[in-house]
């Protein structure tokens, strides 16, 4: 480790034993921008074996840390000086916290003696990310750093996962001190779900006409995937997913009938209205997955397996609660053998019924086409990173996920503008992976600054930009139930993207005829290194099916009763 | 309707702090708080809330926060059932048979 302060052999600053425990805990790569008072942290970062990514914004490195977070399930680790810097992560801190990503954010911060003075850039980012975080620190004493930094560890990544922020005050950062051993806390016992919710869970299965589940992202979280598909081929359950859970089933499988909620799929919310029994797997019934929630699956018991308990009965109450890790609950839940040849049947014949329509009328580029023949064009999978809007629905809807962490989205915030980062920070995760970023001409420019980090790092990183000229989603709601009042919507005076990625270094080619789609998404995939494709697409397109606020799932609008459309 | 909760939590900076925070961010007014010292190693608390969530969801959101030690509900007359949160069960005939 090299840095500008030479130490007797004994001692250290508290940046190098912060930087120590780090590797400890396995951190290998990491994301941030330096300033003011992490700079004794940048400065112990040198020559340390710790890969630091340097980002333009630090929304970006915290975004880029909580996709990493994801695809790796260890927490993605970011950093970023006090002040501004630190209030810069606060994007990216709730979207990891909302949907439940491991990570840990390092923040500089001004020196004790000048806390609570009103100092340059001192800002009290303890108190500003109380809500949004599972658990924080201040480090008053150097002599604390190791217990903390493998606590913030264990916390953000056990259980149900989350951030953890670490306040390091300049003086305890260039302070110096012995690296003192932590006593490694035995690390909890897993929670095992209660025997006698499990044998209930069983017998309600068992006597149920109508059963159907839904899985959420807390199969993924939990690495219970392949245990998830061994309990779907032991008892023939229909199965829905909700956004998080996409991938949980193969899109292909026969007992997959699609994404409920908001923008799901009409067999779905079907499924999902009609049914007597809903298994509920490591999801939380957010109000656009239900709908109108008094509304929501209005005859069905409620079986809800979660580890966290504070999710038990929070919206909709629970006729039996499996609190614990999904894994073992899922394998001890055996319910008896029944055959339900109708219901079986009733949900192949709304899959069938609301089948995804290609046929889209327009002469120009139709997205979801565009979406489904890329992802047609990999079976062998790739990772999607979706910004937030019209085509994060259609990716939702329109692309084949074999696995979970092939889908990289901000679920819980919505964040515009986590794409570009996101497919970096899973690029990092996963060098090998074919990565594509999914955005729209409102959320790139969130964070357009990135392509010179996707540049920097010379990632092969692929962009696909539909560019409908317009804040697509906010338009089609202010057509649909705020009569066509458009208001700050239209994005007509964008720049010209494929220039502006050139001018990145990022090779890049636009184009707007259906007859240039196919020879554009090759060009995409076949280009060396980074590349963005922007396609021009029509800005009155809508996302149907779609659920009405105030309404239930079934209640879906699938085209614009005015015109069609 | 009125709860009234027992809290154990750390002498961690902002254990207090973040406890009371959440009381309020999840939809549970404060009437009243008693803060104590009782041994010098950790802080209890005693916090009276208002409002028409259960209280038992409050305990265990209160649960996940790795400062709170330990929550009770005190209770307060006769132990009503809880229901759930924002609506309760709601059954009906499907109109698929």
């Amino acid at each position: 480790m090299k840095t500008s302060t030479q130490l007797a052999p004994e001692l250290r600053s508290g940046s190098q034993i912060l930087i120590e425990m780090l590797l400890r805990n396995g951190v290998t790569q990491i994301f941030g921008y330096p300033g003011g008072t992490i700079m004794p942290v940048y400065d112990a970062l040198v020559g340390s074996g710790l890969k630091h990514y340097l980002f333009r914004h630090e929304q970006g490195a915290a975004l880029a840390a909580d996709a990493y977070g994801r695809v790796t399930r260890k927490a993605g680790v970011c950093m970023a000086t006090s002040g501004p810097g630190a209030t810069n992560l606060v994007t990216g801190i709730a979207n990891a916290f909302m949907d439940s990503v491991p990570m840990v954010i390092i923040t500089g911060q001004v020196p004790s003696a000048l806390q609570g003075t009103d100092a340059f850039q001192e800002v009290d980012i303890f108190g500003i990310t109380l809500p949004i975080v599972k658990h924080s620190y201040i480090v008053r004493d150097v002599a604390e750093i190791p217990r903390i930094v493998d606590e913030a560890f264990r916390l953000a990544e056990g259980g149900r996962p989350g951030p953890v922020l670490i306040d390091l005050p300049k003086d305890i950062s260039a302070g110096v001190g012995t690296l003192v051993e932590a006593t490694p806390e035995p690390s909890p016992p897993a929670r095992t779900a209660d025997d006698d919710a499990l044998l209930a869970a069983s017998g309600m299965l068992s006597a149920a006409r109508r059963p159907l589940v839904i899985a959420g992202g807390g199969i993924a979280i939990s690495d219970s995937v392949g245990v998830f598909r061994d309990f779907i081929a032991r008892t023939g359950l229909p199965v829905t997913t909700t956004l998080k859970g996409l991938g949980v089933m193969p899109t292909d499988d026969p007992s997959f009938v699609g994404m409920l909620g908001m923008h799901g799929n009409g067999a779905a919310n079907h499924a999902v209205q009609n049914c007597d029994l809903l298994m509920v797997v490591g999801a939380r019934f957010d109000d656009r997955a239900t709908g109108h929630l008094s509304q929501f699956a209005p005859s069905a018991r409620i079986i809800h397996l979660d580890i966290d308990p504070a999710e038990i009965s929070k919206l909709r109450k629970a006729d039996v609660a499996v609190v614990g890790e999904l894994a073992p609950a899922l394998d001890a839940i055996r319910p008896e053998n029944r055959a339900r040849t109708t219901w079986v049947r009733q949900c192949a014949s709304w899959k069938k019924e609301f089948a995804w329509r290609y046929d889209a009328p327009g002469s120009g580029i139709y997205a979801p086409k565009l979406l489904r023949d890329m992802s047609r064009a990999h079976p062998d999978g790739m990772v999607i990173t979706c910004d937030v809007g019209q085509h994060q629905m259609w990716v939702a809807q329109h692309c084949h996920f074999d696995n979970p962490l092939e889908h990289i989205s901000s679920g819980g915030l919505g964040t515009m503008g986590y794409g570009l980062p996101a497919a970096i920070g899973a690029k990092v995760a996963r060098p090998d992976a074919t990565v594509v970023c999914v955005s729209g001409d409102g959320s790139i420019m969130m964070n357009i600054q990135e392509l010179a980090t996707l540049k920097r790092y010379g990632l092969d990183v692929k962009i696909l930009l539909l560019d409908n000229s317009a804040l697509g989603l906010v338009r089609q709601w202010q057509e649909l139930f705020f009569e066509g009042n458009y208001s700050e919507v239209h994005l007509d005076d964008n720049p010209d993207f494929a220039g502006v990625a050139r001018a990145f270094g990022i090779q890049a080619r636009s184009i707007r005829e259906p007859e240039e789609a196919a020879d554009a998404l090759d060009w995409l995939f076949a280009t060396e290194g980074a590349a963005m494709l922007h396609v021009s697409i029509d800005s009155m397109e809508n996302v149907w099916p779609l659920v009405p606020p105030g309404k239930p799932n079934h209640k879906m609008m699938q085209a614009n009763p005015v015109n069609g459309k | 309707m009125n709860h009234t909760l027992h809290l154990q939590l750390s002498s961690s900076e902002g254990a207090v702090v973040r406890a009371l925070g959440l009381i309020e961010r999840r939809g549970y007014s404060l009437n009243s708080c008693t803060i104590s010292v009782p041994d010098g190693t950790g802080r209890s608390m005693e916090v009276s809330v208002n409002s028409s969530r259960p209280a038992d969801l409050l305990k265990r959101q209160l649960e996940r926060l790795h400062d709170v030690y330990l929550v009770k509900l005190v209770p307060a007359g006769a132990n009503e059932p809880q229901k759930s949160g924002i609506r309760s069960i709601n059954s009906g005939l499907s109109d698929l048979t």
